[in-house]
């Protein structure tokens, strides 16, 4: 007498293995299709806009717009507060009138941001030797700053992409009029 | 007693429609001696001084069964009509032979002053055309020919009436007039007054045995309801009875009912819901207040009610899993200024399968949880529901088990569906249970900046049920709220591939709700830790596949 119930297990777990080998099929990629290096997340999802010299010699800023208007505001490499050997000692979003570190956005109608143009201020950059003042760039409203270049200014300093954002901003009017002197419109590969 | 029961029947048989004859006379041979007895024992039982008086106020013969709390299918018999009432009561008089004065004509032309005409199935159509019913049976005719013609196949039905307010008003006043003047006698303190059937349920008494023959199913709770609205033009509307220490106060607005001001607002009708507040508020008068506020007699009624006769199924649902093998087709129909984005959606091509085989309305499609557009759904599948508002048929698991096929043989293998089947509403409930702690498992496509190392496989391989912090990534954050949510990632494990040094596959399970793109790059650092941050070095991810959404729901038996 056959055993059928141990009969139908048994085939039950080799049904099992035959899908788990199929799906592991589909996920493992052909390696020739691979980029040596692929495009990064900034590449892929943001158009990158560089402003040098913005409304000051030196001050290169960038700013990466995402498809759904958001924009994501920092210093450039170039930017001359890099060349102090000392590098950035220190981040302070005290500046104008309030401190844009305090400001607690809410909700999805994103409400308490403030509206800003693009020649407010948002923060203070300091090395040892000078001061130099981040603006926006871009006219929006503010969602958030990185507050953590408050405790550790030095993430600037590693140039690492990742770390230098300064603050995101959502903006419905990037590349609309902006042509001025202090504008370039240009995309750029970091 | 037998002796009466032959001469009234034959004298009161009313003609018929021919169409209508032999289906009619199929109900009533089996019934006809038994039903008309027993609608002679119960008009005897009556108080007959009473049933005279409500008769010459103008109210219809199956009205005043109701009042005096008659229930059952006696309320079908084509037989009643103010004569066998009539004939009775003059029996119980006179004690003699039946009086010939009650040979009358059986027609009632005049509109029941209490239910508008509604318990004598007189009644304007759609068209505005009065339509007068002969007998329940002809009305129940009406209605199955009407569910056959839309093409339903049922198995049971469900009949839900609603009427104007204003016949409520009307209740109150008559009972108000019967408990002044009968009120000190003996079979009024009985209550039967106090357990009158609306008129509603004496109409679903009426029709619901003749339509059980016709339609070849029992009526009771289904899924399939016939709704009758009765509506009537430019009667009184009540607008608000409050009731206060002073008594009662009524607010009348609209014109009453012999006037037909053609200016004034049309039709006038009345849910349920409606109903239950307008009895409400007639519960908690006072009687003797209401005399300034009730008019008796009733006036007169020269217009029949406004039927609008509304055949509708619940929404059924269909449950299974599906799975997405293209990295082009969104979940839903997602359209963006007249364009389409992706080639196709989940949504459509399963929905699209299935709402026309039921000759539904239309489909709506619910899914536990979802995946982007660029994101393959693979292993078990999804669960998902999709819900048909108003299908004519409902397909037997045969045939549902062909959609499945269907679906999964189109040409362009986009979507697939396993364990599809009809489900009741407990399949809503199964799906959104416990939603947000069902954990999830994903292979993702990784490269790094650096050459892997075997440690890396260790240090993955060693995180259990880490906690990370997300800010809401930047690519959703114009449509979410700006929040930190913390998120577990319960277990990961690198698996090399062969020929690169630095992609691999990065398998992992997670909790519900957590970002596995963001998990890798590190959304420039707002999401953390993330796979960058751990290994030290720029993490990007190319592609993302589900590869389990643990849930019990919709599994293969």
């Amino acid at each position: 007498m056959k055993d059928h119930s141990v009969d139908h297990t048994i085939n039950l777990e080799h049904e099992q293995e035959q899908e788990q080998d199929s799906l592991h099929r589909i996920l493992v990629p052909d390696v020739r299709d691979l980029p040596l290096t692929p495009p990064s997340a900034i590449e892929s999802n943001f158009v990158s806009y560089f402003a040098p010299d913005f409304t000051k010699p030196g001050h290169d800023q960038y700013v990466y717009r995402h498809a759904n208007g958001l924009c994501v505001i920092g210093l450039a490499r170039t930017h001359v507060a890099f060349k102090d050997t000392s590098g950035i000692t220190a981040v302070d979003f005290n500046v104008g009138k309030s401190d844009r570190s305090g400001i607690k956005v809410t909700g999805k109608r994103k409400k308490n941001a403030q509206h800003f143009e693009s020649n407010s201020a948002l923060c203070k950059v300091n090395t040892d030797d000078a001061s130099y003042i981040v603006r926006c760039c871009v006219k929006g409203s503010l969602l958030e700053v990185n507050d953590r270049l408050i405790k550790q200014p030095g993430l600037l300093n590693s140039l690492i992409e990742k770390d230098t954002l300064l603050l995101s901003c959502q903006n419905q009017q990037i590349g609309s009029k902006s042509r001025g002197r202090y504008w370039a419109l240009k995309s750029i590969r970091n | 007693m037998a002796n009466a029961n032959t001469n009234n029947t034959e004298a009161e048989h009313v003609s018929i429609d021919s169409e209508a004859a032999h289906v009619i006379s199929a109900v009533e041979e089996c019934h006809d001696d038994d039903d008309v007895g027993a609608l002679h024992d119960v008009v005897q039982g009556l108080p007959s001084h009473a049933v005279k008086d409500l008769l010459s106020v103008g109210v219809c013969t199956r009205c005043i069964l109701r009042l005096f709390g008659i229930r059952g299918n006696i309320y079908s018999i084509s037989a009643i009509s103010p004569s066998i009432l009539n004939s009775v009561i003059g029996e119980q008089r006179h004690g003699e032979d039946i009086s010939s004065n009650s040979k009358e004509s059986e027609f009632e032309e005049v509109l029941c002053a209490l239910c508008l005409g509604i318990l004598q199935f007189t009644y304007c159509d759609d068209k505005e055309i009065p339509v007068k019913k002969e007998s329940a049976n002809d009305m129940a005719v009406a209605i199955s020919e009407l569910v056959k013609r839309e093409g339903y196949q049922i198995d049971s039905f469900s009949l839900e009436v609603s009427v104007p307010p204003i016949i409520l008003e009307n209740e109150h006043s008559v009972r108000l007039y019967m408990k002044r003047k009968y009120g000190t006698e003996p079979w009024f303190q009985g209550g039967p007054f106090s357990q009158s059937i609306s008129a509603k349920d004496a109409l679903k008494f009426s029709l619901a045995k003749p339509l059980e023959t016709l339609l070849d199913c029992k009526s009771g709770i289904s899924n399939f309801r016939i709704g009758l609205t009765f509506s009537h033009k430019a009667s009184k509307v009540v607008q608000s009875v409050a009731v206060s220490k002073q008594g009662c106060k009524r607010i009348k607005t609209g014109n009453s009912i012999d006037s037909l001001d053609d200016s004034v607002a049309g039709d006038i009708k009345c849910s349920d819901l409606a109903d239950a507040t307008v009895e409400r508020s007639f519960d908690g008068l006072q009687d003797n207040e209401s005399s300034e506020c009730f008019k008796f007699p009733l006036q007169k009624v020269n217009d029949a009610c406004h039927l609008v006769l509304l055949c509708q199924r619940t929404p059924i649902y269909f449950g299974g899993r599906y799975l997405k093998y293209s990295r082009n087709v969104s979940q839903t129909r997602w359209i963006i200024d007249d364009e389409r984005m992706g080639e196709a959606s989940v949504e459509e091509i399963i929905g699209s399968n299935i709402q026309p085989l039921c000759q539904g309305d239309n489909y709506k499609f619910h899914a536990a949880g979802r995946e982007d557009i660029d994101v393959r759904m693979l292993g078990s599948g999804r669960p998902f529901l999709v819900e048909v508002q108003n299908a004519h048929r409902i397909p037997s698991e045969a045939f549902v088990r062909e959609i499945e096929t269907n679906i999964n043989n189109l040409e362009n293998k986009l979507v697939g569906v396993k364990n599809l089947k009809v489900v009741g509403i407990e399949g809503w409930t199964m799906m959104r249970e416990g939603e947000a702690e069902k954990q999830k498992q994903y292979a993702a496509l990784v490269w790094i900046s650096r050459p892997l190392e075997d440690v890396d496989l260790d240090s993955i391989s060693s995180l259990k049920d880490m906690q990370i912090l997300q800010g809401t990534p930047i690519r959703v954050l114009h449509r979410r709220s700006p929040l930190q949510r913390e998120k577990i990632i319960h277990w990961m494990k690198i698996e090399r591939i062969g020929g690169s040094s630095q992609y691999f596959l990065l398998h992992l399970c997670t909790q519900a709700g957590t970002y596995i793109k963001e998990f890798v790059h590190g959304d420039l650092g707002r999401t953390h830790p993330s796979i960058g941050s751990i290994l030290g070095c720029r993490a990007e991810i190319l592609q993302l596949d589900v590869t389990d959404v643990k849930m019990d729901c919709f599994l293969t038996e």
